[in-house]
């Protein structure tokens, strides 16, 4: 028998070494994966408590549970948008961040020093003073669900000042991360039992449809399957 | 600094440079590409089903430019402070082995001859006063019998799908009817039409136009190309635009060049390798090589060569080409100067149609070079006289796979919440019953629409960005509106229950926060006047005759049509020119 | 662990010195001649494979081979004359080549393939020793030495003694008639130089090959025990488990290549043809192509593959309630088809292959949970990859999916439980990419 010449994990450390920011290997997602799906009840690890509280309650808000299934709450949206911010998307390394940062036209793109994690981070600290502001001291978690919506609403028109973070950028930030949680692989943490894939007919990481380039408009057949391997 | 020695230098791993090294090394040259990203293999990193992962590819980028490092800065007019493009939206650069011609989607047209010489033609047609006044229209100076070869050559590199119009002058076939003739047929057969761009072919022949299944340059069967190098066959897993093609079918540099030119000894492949300039002589004639920053050991290497080819992504290219000093800047005000004249893109909006709730679009299912088009309103194969614009768009349902991060943000479209109540009713009516159709047009030049070097923002290399200039104007987006209202009548014949055009407005600024398109161009244009152009016929630097610079920075215009199939004939073109003439008696190819 | 020991080191062993005797008209008597063609045959050899390890000097030896007691290692054959071996006469070389004798006297383990060695001819063992000597770089660096109880070489002696074939013997019966001179060729380079046999044939108790050639028996190249895992399938014309579908071109794409229409190579095929046959002219792949389709079934009564529909009919109207047609369509069916038919050479067929009807479903399952590569070939520059499932799919779902693809289109193999599934992930092969091939793309 002939004696590996370089170990698994030297291989995936010069791999790691040679891609790009984020290049998983399979092992690496099978680690990731089947440790967050042993778990247990998720404990968040960059926000804290009250965050963690307003982020539940608005991004259920942005997805809700209603006759279609599941809300983004459910999902796992909140645990996605979590671990997302220990990535380096999260602390912003994808971005341009030198300055100066200026004012410039809002069709120019995103012009803040920000990070998606401080988005959050002050975002969520001036909409929930906001709201205690606006109602007699609750934050936005207690709130019923339709003061949630009219508060995001008016967040996401710009009708509410958040002081370092305009109120439409954190909104924007919030409703992209949600869906991005409701609908990527498990493997990032929502999407849990393929709930969001299953709502839209969409067949995850199945990825072959040979047989069904066109079958005449008829349904597609199968369930989604993730790249773990499952199904729903 | 270390000092190394090359016979040709190519910078970039893309398609243009994989291809001039392939052709380089085969003319016995020792050929060194300079890639500043890092190596890719689809068995490591594309592999199956690991890489069918929407958020690390087409969300988070995964095989695109990290801004970080170094990004562009944006202004739509001369008179606005540039700001920098911090985020990818807009277009997506690619970086790493590969380039943009891994993550591309794999539309694979020829080119409109009329777009060749559009200048001469429309001035023929509707004479010189109907060309707006600040539009630098201008000619390539080559003509489409003299690329012809070079896109037959390409198509069998490429392994490329699709079916003839004409063959030598006869029919062969049921093509686009408004398709150059070719010496030859596509080497595989057309990809089956999705569903959805079935409906749109016979809505589209109702209506009097003349639809054709897209050329793609994804294989629609198992195929080996003249390299010896195998495709899988596509599979319509959609995962095309973003991604690498666990299937080997999508064709990419890694997958149809790369693995015949690594076996070749001649031949090297230095990744994270940053150049920071091209080297001249003193009287700034000749260059000597390059300077690149190993991004590893953050060392910088001076390597020399007698050959120097620039092919980069577009506007890499001109970015290396004002650092280095190669050619006369431009200068809107004076109207001199050529190296950042005339930046193009291409105008495109979506439309969409909503079909009864029994039939399922399916739309995850798609190729992202396949799909059905009409050219009835591209380039000039239409009365432009009446209408008063110069360009054109092909319209197509190109279902390349929707994914559902990018089908849930985008939101279900007309006047559909975006989240909360209604949403996900919208949201799955939308992506289980709706089609799309996409006006994919041209994007003229002009006098005040151009790139030059950034006076306040620099690179993480410190070195300063380049500067876009660019904006909507009016004759394009008149263009892009009359060629929307001809949809309207597609929508209507194949049964839609409602539908939105999507147009661009009067007046609408360019947008960097929306995906519009990567394609990119000018900056480095080819002709036969130094005034108005970078390179030459052959892409030939006018200023410094052993620089080449090949890409989408040679056009003068946007055009209709995706530029991959175009850039990689013009590769092969000028190598072929490269290897019969220049290596023979280096120095101009055309008298300037 | 003998069993996978042996063979496999004989299989990455030799395959090059098949080589040597396919240089056309080389002149015996110009040494620059032959030490080309030695260099040659070397290069597109697997000498290096257990002689030279990775990154080292050429032919230094080092390479272990893991066995019970301990390990033995590939010596270094380089011709310095302390440490290699520069002190060989040719005589002494052909008896350790041929007969598996050290110069000192001593017995060589049968990792080399002597017994396989004894047909090659004296000019095909005088252009290799020509090479040795003069083409290669002495190394003077001493091989790992072999500890108790493996450096007791007087085991070795008595097996060899009993099993290994004289060269007197051994070439006669490669001067056996034969009904044209390819083929005549063909039985030389795989009974001799190519040591097919090592891996494909059946071995006996004391590890021996059964039989050594094509003259004796009908299990010669029947198919072999399992190496790494893996488990050599019949090179003869038997139908179903054999090559009794392959034509001549697809024995000779696949021996150039690595892939053809009909299937893929993996596991130690991989280093044989990489190493080997891919370097080997046209006449010669040809001539093996002719020989192994000149030699009749072993299990005469197995009945032709035919394909069937059903199971691809169902996929495609959307019932995958089979057992194991689910786990298919989730994983298998994007790039081996809903009909089995796969996209060959890229991806290969499952329909009809011989790997997958084996009585034994080793290869198949290893396959599945540890997934295999395909390197660049000179002729097919492309890699491809299968992933490993091993992580993604439990023991149960290995053997639902392996059942199913053994019982769709046609294939009548037996069922797999997953009880077998789980003992065969004891000796399971590392997954693939742990090492990285090169090239890839």
């Amino acid at each position: 028998m002939k004696t590996p010449s370089s170990t698994r994990r030297t291989f995936i450390g010069g791999l790691l070494g040679s891609a790009s920011f984020w290049l998983y290997s399979n092992h690496e997602v099978w680690a990731d994966a089947l440790a967050a799906g042993q778990a247990g009840p998720y404990t968040p690890r960059y926000f804290n408590e009250a965050e963690w509280r307003f982020l539940n309650a608005a991004c259920e808000r942005i997805f809700p549970t209603d006759g279609h299934g599941p809300g983004a709450r459910s999902l796992g949206a909140p645990e996605f948008i979590d671990r997302q911010m220990d990535t380096p998307y999260g602390h912003g390394a994808l971005w341009y961040m030198s300055g100066p940062f200026q004012n410039a036209p809002a069709n120019l793109g995103y012009q803040l020093s920000l990070p998606p994690r401080e988005i959050y981070r002050q975002g969520i600290a001036a909409a929930d003073a906001y709201v205690r502001d606006h109602h007699d001291g609750r934050g936005f978690a207690d709130l019923d669900a339709a003061d949630q919506t009219t508060v995001l609403k008016a967040l996401e028109q710009g009708d509410i000042a958040l002081g370092s973070v305009p109120g439409h950028t954190f909104f924007e930030q919030l409703r992209q991360n949600t869906l991005e949680g409701v609908f990527s692989d498990p493997l990032h943490g929502g999407n849990k039992g393929l709930a969001g894939w299953t709502l839209l007919g969409f067949p995850g990481a199945r990825a072959d449809f040979m047989d069904w380039v066109n079958q005449d408009g008829a349904p597609y057949p199968f369930g989604p399957v993730s790249i773990s391997g499952e199904t729903a | 600094m270390s000092t190394m020695k090359t016979d040709a230098i190519i910078i970039g791993a893309g398609w243009a440079g994989s291809i001039l090294a392939k052709e380089l090394t085969e003319a016995g040259l020792s050929v060194t590409i300079l890639e500043r990203g890092d190596d890719r293999a689809t068995a490591t990193e594309g592999d199956y089903p690991s890489s069918i992962d929407e958020l690390r590819g087409a969300i988070r980028h995964r095989l695109f430019q990290n801004l970080s490092q170094t990004t562009v800065t944006i202004r739509n007019t001369v008179d606005q402070t540039a700001v920098p493009y911090r985020r990818l939206a807009a277009f997506l650069p690619g970086e790493g082995v590969g380039g943009a011609g891994l993550h591309w989607s794999g539309v694979h047209f020829r080119v409109a001859p009329d777009d060749l010489a559009l200048r001469t033609n429309i001035i023929a047609r509707y004479g010189k006063s109907f060309i707006p006044e600040g539009m630098n229209l201008q000619d390539y100076d080559v003509t489409y019998e003299e690329l012809e070869p070079f896109f037959d050559k390409a198509e069998k590199v490429f392994g490329t799908s699709g079916e003839p119009h004409t063959i030598r002058g006869k029919v062969a076939g049921k093509g686009n009817p408004f398709a150059p003739d070719r010496s030859d047929a596509f080497p595989l057969p057309p990809m089956k039409d999705v569903y959805s761009a079935t409906l749109f072919k016979t809505a589209a022949a109702n209506v009097g136009y003349h639809p054709y299944s897209l050329p793609a340059a994804n294989a629609s069967a198992q195929y080996t190309n003249p390299y010896g190098v195998q495709m899988g066959p596509c599979n319509f897993c959609g995962y095309c635009s973003g991604y690498d093609c666990y299937m080997y079918s999508k064709a990419s540099p890694n997958v149809n060049i790369l693995p015949a030119l690594r076996q070749d000894p001649k031949f090297t492949l230095v990744t994270k390798a940053h150049v920071l300039k091209v080297n001249l002589d003193s009287d700034g004639r000749k260059a000597t090589g390059v300077t690149y920053l190993d991004l590893r050991t953050r060392q910088q290497v001076e390597l020399r060569a007698d050959l120097v080819i620039i092919s980069a992504f577009q506007f890499h290219n001109v970015h290396l080409m004002l650092l280095s000093g190669i050619g006369q800047p431009y200068d809107p005000v004076r109207n001199t100067g050529t190296v950042g004249r005339n930046f193009v893109y291409q105008t495109i909006t979506t439309s969409r149609a909503w079909l009864p709730a029994r039939h399922y679009t399916n739309q995850f299912v798609g190729a992202g070079g396949a799909g059905v088009a009409i050219d009835d309103f591209n380039s000039l194969n239409f009365d432009h006289g009446p209408l008063g614009f110069v360009g054109g768009a092909p319209v197509w349902v190109n279902q390349a796979g929707v994914k559902p991060i990018a089908a849930a943000i985008g939101g279900p479209g007309g006047k559909a919440p975006t989240w909360g109540e209604g949403y996900k009713d919208a949201l799955v009516d939308t992506y289980r019953h709706s089609l799309a159709i996409d006006a994919h047009g041209s994007n003229m030049a002009y006098r005040d629409v151009y790139l030059d070097l950034d006076p306040t923002y620099s690179d993480a290399y410190g070195q300063p960005l380049l500067r876009m200039t660019f904006t909507w104007k009016d004759n394009d987006i008149r263009m892009n509106q009359y060629v929307v209202s001809r949809i309207e009548p597609i929508m209507k014949a194949m049964g839609a229950t409602r539908y939105a055009l999507g147009t661009l407005k009067a007046g609408e600024p360019f947008d960097t926060r929306r995906y519009q398109t990567t394609h990119l161009g000018g900056g480095a244009v080819m002709g036969a006047d130094p005034k108005t152009s970078a390179v030459n016929r052959y892409l030939q630097s006018w200023d410094v005759p052993n620089v080449f610079v090949i890409g989408a920075s040679a056009f003068p215009q946007g055009m209709g049509y995706n530029p991959t199939g175009m850039v990689a004939a013009l590769a092969y073109w000028s190598a072929y020119h490269i290897r019969t003439t220049y290596l023979k008696n280096p120095g101009p190819m055309v008298q300037a | 662990m003998k069993i996978r020991a042996f063979p496999f080191a004989a299989a990455l062993g030799a395959a090059a010195l098949l080589l040597l005797a396919s240089a056309p008209h080389a002149r015996a008597d110009d040494t620059g001649d032959l030490v080309a063609r030695g260099r040659y045959v070397a290069e597109a050899s697997d000498c290096s494979a257990c002689h030279t390890v990775k990154g080292g000097r050429p032919f230094a030896g080092g390479l272990a081979f893991r066995l019970p007691f301990g390990s033995i290692y590939a010596p270094n054959i380089s011709p310095d004359p302390i440490h290699g071996i520069g002190a060989y006469s040719e005589a002494a070389f052909s008896r350790a080549v041929r007969e598996g004798v050290r110069r000192d006297g001593a017995s060589l383990y049968p990792a080399m393939p002597f017994p396989s060695y004894a047909r090659m001819s004296d000019s095909d063992i005088h252009a290799l020793f020509t090479y040795f000597m003069k083409g290669v770089q002495p190394v003077a660096s001493a091989t790992p030495a072999i500890s108790w109880p493996l450096s007791m070489r007087w085991p070795m002696s008595l097996w060899r003694a009993a099993f290994a074939p004289s060269v007197q013997s051994a070439q006669k019966d490669v001067a056996r008639p034969f009904p044209d001179s390819a083929i005549a060729r063909g039985a030389y380079l795989v009974e001799g130089p190519g040591h097919c046999g090592a891996c494909h044939s059946p071995r006996g108790i004391a590890l021996q090959e059964k039989t050594l050639s094509a003259s004796s028996s009908t299990l010669f190249l029947s198919g072999g025990a399992p190496v790494d895992g893996f488990v050599p399938t019949s090179l003869r014309q038997d139908q179903r488990t054999g090559l009794a579908s392959w034509s001549e071109d697809d024995i000779v794409t696949f021996l150039a290549t690595g892939r053809n229409r009909k299937g893929e190579a993996f596991g130690g095929m991989t280093d044989a043809i990489s190493h080997g046959t891919q370097h080997l002219s046209d006449a010669d792949l040809h001539a093996i192509a002719r020989y192994l389709r000149f030699l009749g079934p072993n299990d005469p009564k197995a009945t032709a593959w035919q394909y069937d529909p059903a199971a691809a009919t169902s996929l495609r109207q959307g019932n995958a309630t089979a057992r194991g047609a689910k786990v298919y369509v989730d994983h298998c069916a994007a790039c081996h088809r809903t009909d089995g038919a796969g996209y060959a050479p890229a991806f290969p067929p499952l329909a009809g292959n011989p790997v997958v009807m084996s009585d034994k479903p080793d290869s198949l399952v290893h396959v599945v949970q540890s997934g295999a590569a395909l390197p660049g070939m000179a002729r097919a520059p492309s890699a491809f990859v299968m992933p490993a499932y091993g992580q993604r799919l439990s023991a149960e779902q290995i053997a639902d999916v392996v059942t199913f693809i053994r019982g769709a289109w046609g294939n009548n193999a037996s069922p797999v439980d997953a009880t077998s599934v789980a003992s065969l992930q004891h000796s399971a092969p590392p997954p693939v990419l742990s090492e990285k091939p090169v090239p890839l793309n």
